[in-house]
């Protein structure tokens, strides 16, 4: 009945409850809505990084993998409250990040400068991301580590409807995660600035505003939203080495139907994605809403490649 | 042949010496299990010098191949065991199907940009292997889903593709090899290279000159995809056992690009360069270190392609031709009609 | 039978009307200059004809065949080939290789494409650089290049975007023979140029667009007395000043 402690491993979601009907229905759509949230809140920064820099990271999963490596850490060797692992991960994940741009990726992005497409770029973040997953798999094992936390299996109770707690909060968090971005992007100095680069390079740069800084930056911020999902998704997945790479490949889904280099786009791509699945799922195995997704995003790609929020794009 | 007359002596004295090094090398190694080694290299550079007429000619990031590859072998082995069709049948069948599925997946995203498309080709090959990972029948033939297709071993037979001793694969593969690389050459030195070099470095020239990129890139698709297929047969042939995850996987679709462009993509020998500089590393760093420290290899892939493609984004075939020209005594200066010349193009200098 | 009609050809832009019923007329064997000042439609035009974009209402008619909306490369094929204001040579290629690219619109075989490009790099100075990579070439040889590759292609009309755009004076001088020599050739030019000393010189008929419309046409001597021409570039003041 109730959600059992079950964590899936990601792609799978967790039953919340086995009502039929409308109440099902209902309690589906609330849940695909929550999960979907926390699948947007991964997808944040890989948005973000796209609209500033214009190039798709994919090493986006093995940094998210890595989040929730230093979260699990974190929480199990000092058992404290799982949520103030943010307060760790997130500084942790924007220097990662941000010297993960300076040395590794710059240097191959601006030999690049003149070409049309960065596809090296492309190649590199790859290849980071076969290293991290790699190492960490080297490093750790590659058993599923559980978090223990008081939140764990506590569960939400709505007019007969079940919802996970961690997923409630987890959905919290993208809301507050998406306002800050919001507020800090539109009224900040740095956030003026990095909108300032992303719209137009050459003459941000004539205003005084150094590229190479607000790259850097604009990257670290990138995977300082890894660490904050990294978070959450901790308290509602299991870890382990290659668990960035089904994130990884649905924060692509995401990022493309909400259009790149929108954050509210990236939030209700992810929420369009995590209904599809829950309700999805109520009619079909999971495997087949992973085939769903897959074909949604085909779709997407070929009808509207700029998706729901982005600019139209040339090519 | 017109071309042939205007190279090197020296170099054609050396390709024939390879040439023929290459056809005894089963018969001077005597050790089964390293014939199989460099059958599965030689397996691996067919397979990116296949890749090379998209990734390289077409100038666009294909990360999903290996679904052509699972096409190959299902198809070749679903006709084998239902109808009893000789693999060798099944396999153009399976090159066909290849090729159809190719343009089809083409037609709508070749037209993107660059990172598009390679998001594309991974969602086609994810999609691919779950879709086969999900299905165990499909009308009369049978596919197992996730446990795969099992072919049994008989006796040697050339019709039925089935050799008992590794050394029949490996001239088998090796051929395979050898004519896709003279068709690589021809195709270079042909209308359709020149277009397509023409369309990947500066599509709005091109089609200014005539040109219809599009289409150019769809036939390279359609040989790249027909070609790989064989491959997947040939694999499905030799290892006499696949599964979804093995044959449809992401991994098979990164090693054969990161192959690929560690070599050079766009040239002839780039890929196979690639293929003999790393699958050896891999195998050996696999079979040595594969209990002590799992993932090692994939490791070295990574950091391997992260410096290549720091100094060398063309490949390290371009150091590699040099170091060869300045033994052979050759100027090095690279000439429009070379064609070893690189004919893709992202500009790094 | 026209052999190029611009009939009322209008382009807009969302809410931009950057041609607006435009009509122009070329005569085989002519070299016809468009000009006027910046950003008053002549490249939007220009492109129309081109193909790169495709008129919002109007026709361009070629020999009897209709043009607007065709894609570039078709209208390529039907015989109207174009140069880049940017040029856009295949950088990593050989001069010859460039124009094989060009040649090989009008032969499928490698043989026949390099003897075609080897001629008319003959023709246009470059055969001595022809197995140059183009990306060393200098601004002068790859506006030469350009118009090779173009000329490779067998066209029966060629048309020229500002082909002058970032030369030199004494280069500016250098490439106009060469241009004749191509219409001598037989093959009508339109030319887009801001550059007056070679409009004047080279052009048989100049048309002036302002603001997306034509506002003068004639022959050199009378469109630049034409106080509506005078106008359009230097303002009310100075019409007076002429007559």
């Amino acid at each position: 009945m109730a959600g059992a402690n079950l964590m899936g491993r990601p792609g799978f979601f967790v039953q919340e409850g086995s009502l039929n009907g409308m109440l099902g229905f209902i309690e589906a759509l609330i849940s695909g809505i929550l999960t979907g949230s926390v699948y947007g809140l991964t997808a944040v920064g890989l948005t973000m990084i796209f609209g500033v820099m214009k190039v798709i990271n994919f090493a986006h999963g093995s940094i998210l993998m890595v989040g929730m490596f230093a979260a699990y850490w974190f929480i199990t060797l000092t058992g404290l409250n799982p949520y103030l692992a943010l307060l760790v991960v997130v500084p942790l994940l924007y220097v990662f990040g941000y010297y993960l741009q300076s040395l590794v990726i710059r240097p191959i992005f601006e030999a690049e400068a003149d070409v049309r497409e960065p596809i090296t770029v492309i190649i590199v973040t790859t290849g980071i991301w076969y290293m991290l997953d790699n190492l960490a798999l080297l490093l750790f094992g590659a058993e599923y580590r559980m978090v223990k936390t008081p939140i764990s299996g506590k569960i939400l109770e709505i007019a007969d409807m079940y919802f996970q707690w961690p997923k409630v909060i987890g959905a919290g968090i993208t809301l507050l995660v998406g306002l800050y971005l919001y507020w800090f992007l539109k009224h900040s100095r740095m956030g003026k600035a990095i909108r300032a680069t992303s719209l137009d390079r050459e003459a941000a740069m004539l205003m005084g505003i150094k590229q190479t800084k607000i790259y850097n930056i604009a990257f670290g911020l990138g995977c300082a939203c890894c660490g904050v999902a990294a978070c959450v998704l901790v308290t509602l997945y299991a870890t382990y080495p290659t668990v960035g790479v089904a994130f990884d490949i649905k924060a692509f889904v995401i990022v493309v139907l909400g259009g790149l280099g929108s954050i509210p786009g990236a939030i209700l791509g992810g929420i369009i994605i995590g209904v599809i699945e829950t309700v999805g799922a109520q009619f079909m195995a999971a495997t087949w809403t992973e085939l769903l997704m897959y074909a949604v995003f085909l779709f997407v790609l070929i009808v509207k490649p700029s998706g729901l929020f982005g600019h139209k794009l040339d090519f | 042949m017109n071309l042939l007359q205007k190279q090197n002596p020296l170099h054609l004295l050396l390709t024939a010496a390879i040439l023929v090094l290459l056809f005894l090398l089963p018969v001077i190694i005597q050790s089964s299990t390293m014939i199989l080694i460099l059958t599965l290299i030689i397996w691996a550079a067919y397979l990116t010098s296949c890749w090379n007429f998209v990734g390289g000619f077409a100038g666009v990031l294909p990360l999903g191949h290996s679904a052509f590859v699972g096409i190959g072998a299902y198809t070749s082995t679903v006709l084998f065991q239902t109808y009893g069709l000789s693999p060798w049948g099944g396999m153009v069948a399976g090159g066909l199907l290849a090729a159809l599925v190719g343009v089809i997946i083409g037609i709508p995203t070749l037209k993107m940009r660059g990172a598009y498309f390679a998001l594309a080709t991974i969602a086609v090959g994810e999609g691919l292997r779950v879709l086969v990972e999900n299905v165990k029948q499909v009308g009369p033939f049978k596919i197992n889903g996730p446990s795969g297709l099992l072919i049994e071993l008989s006796e040697s037979s050339f019709t039925n593709f089935q050799f008992v001793s590794k050394g029949p694969y490996y001239y088998i593969i090796l051929v395979m090899l050898l004519l896709v690389l003279l068709l690589t050459y021809l195709m270079m030195n042909s209308k359709i290279g020149y277009y397509l070099a023409a369309g990947g470095e500066e599509p709005e020239a091109a089609e200014a000159l005539g040109i219809k990129v599009s289409r150019y890139k769809l036939i390279a698709m359609a040989i790249s995809c027909f070609l790989t297929a064989l491959g997947g047969t040939f694999y499905a042939q030799m290892m006499l056992y696949f599964y979804p995850k093995s044959i449809f996987g992401l991994d098979l679709s990164y090693e054969i690009a990161f192959i690929a462009l560690i070599g050079g993509r766009g040239s002839i020998l780039g890929p196979v360069l690639g293929a003999m500089l790393l699958k050896p590393v891999s195998e050996i760093t696999r079979i040595y270190l594969g209990d002590i420290l799992p993932g090692m290899h994939l490791i070295i892939f990574g950091l391997v392609l992260i410096v290549v493609m720091r100094y060398q984004p063309k490949g390290l075939i371009v150091p590699a031709r040099r170091l060869f020209n300045r033994l052979v005594g050759k100027s090095s200066e690279p000439s429009g009609k070379n064609p070893e010349a690189t004919i893709v193009t992202t500009e790094v200098e | 039978m026209p052999f190029l009609e611009v009939n009322n050809v209008t382009k807009r832009f969302g809410g931009l009307t950057a041609v607006n019923e435009v009509a122009m007329r070329v005569e085989q064997r002519e070299i016809i200059g468009v000009i006027g000042p910046n950003g008053a439609g002549k490249t939007t035009l220009f492109n129309c004809i081109a193909g790169a974009f495709s008129p919002t209402s109007g026709s361009i008619r070629f020999q009897g065949r209709e043009l607007a909306g065709k894609k570039p490369y078709q209208i390529c094929q039907a015989g109207v080939t174009r140069t880049f204001q940017v040029v856009k040579p295949f950088a990593s290629k050989s001069v010859l290789y460039n124009t094989m690219v060009g040649a090989f619109a009008k032969t499928n075989h490698l043989h026949e494409a390099e003897q075609r490009a080897l001629e008319i790099l003959k023709k246009l100075d470059l055969y001595d650089k022809k197995d140059v990579i183009s990306r060393s070439l200098t601004l002068p040889e790859r506006k030469r290049l350009e118009l090779a590759r173009a000329l490779a292609t067998e066209p029966t009309l060629l048309l020229l975007d500002e082909v002058m755009a970032g030369l030199r004076p004494s280069e500016v001088t250098e490439m106009l023979p060469t241009i004749r020599r191509i219409n001598e050739a037989g093959v009508t030019i339109i030319i887009v140029e801001h550059i007056m000393q070679a409009i004047m010189s080279l052009s048989d008929r100049i048309y002036v667009i302002n603001f997306g419309k034509k506002i003068a046409e004639g022959n050199p001597q009378d469109v630049v007395a034409d106080p509506e021409v005078i106008k359009a570039y230097l303002g009310d003041e100075y019409v007076a000043t002429q007559h």
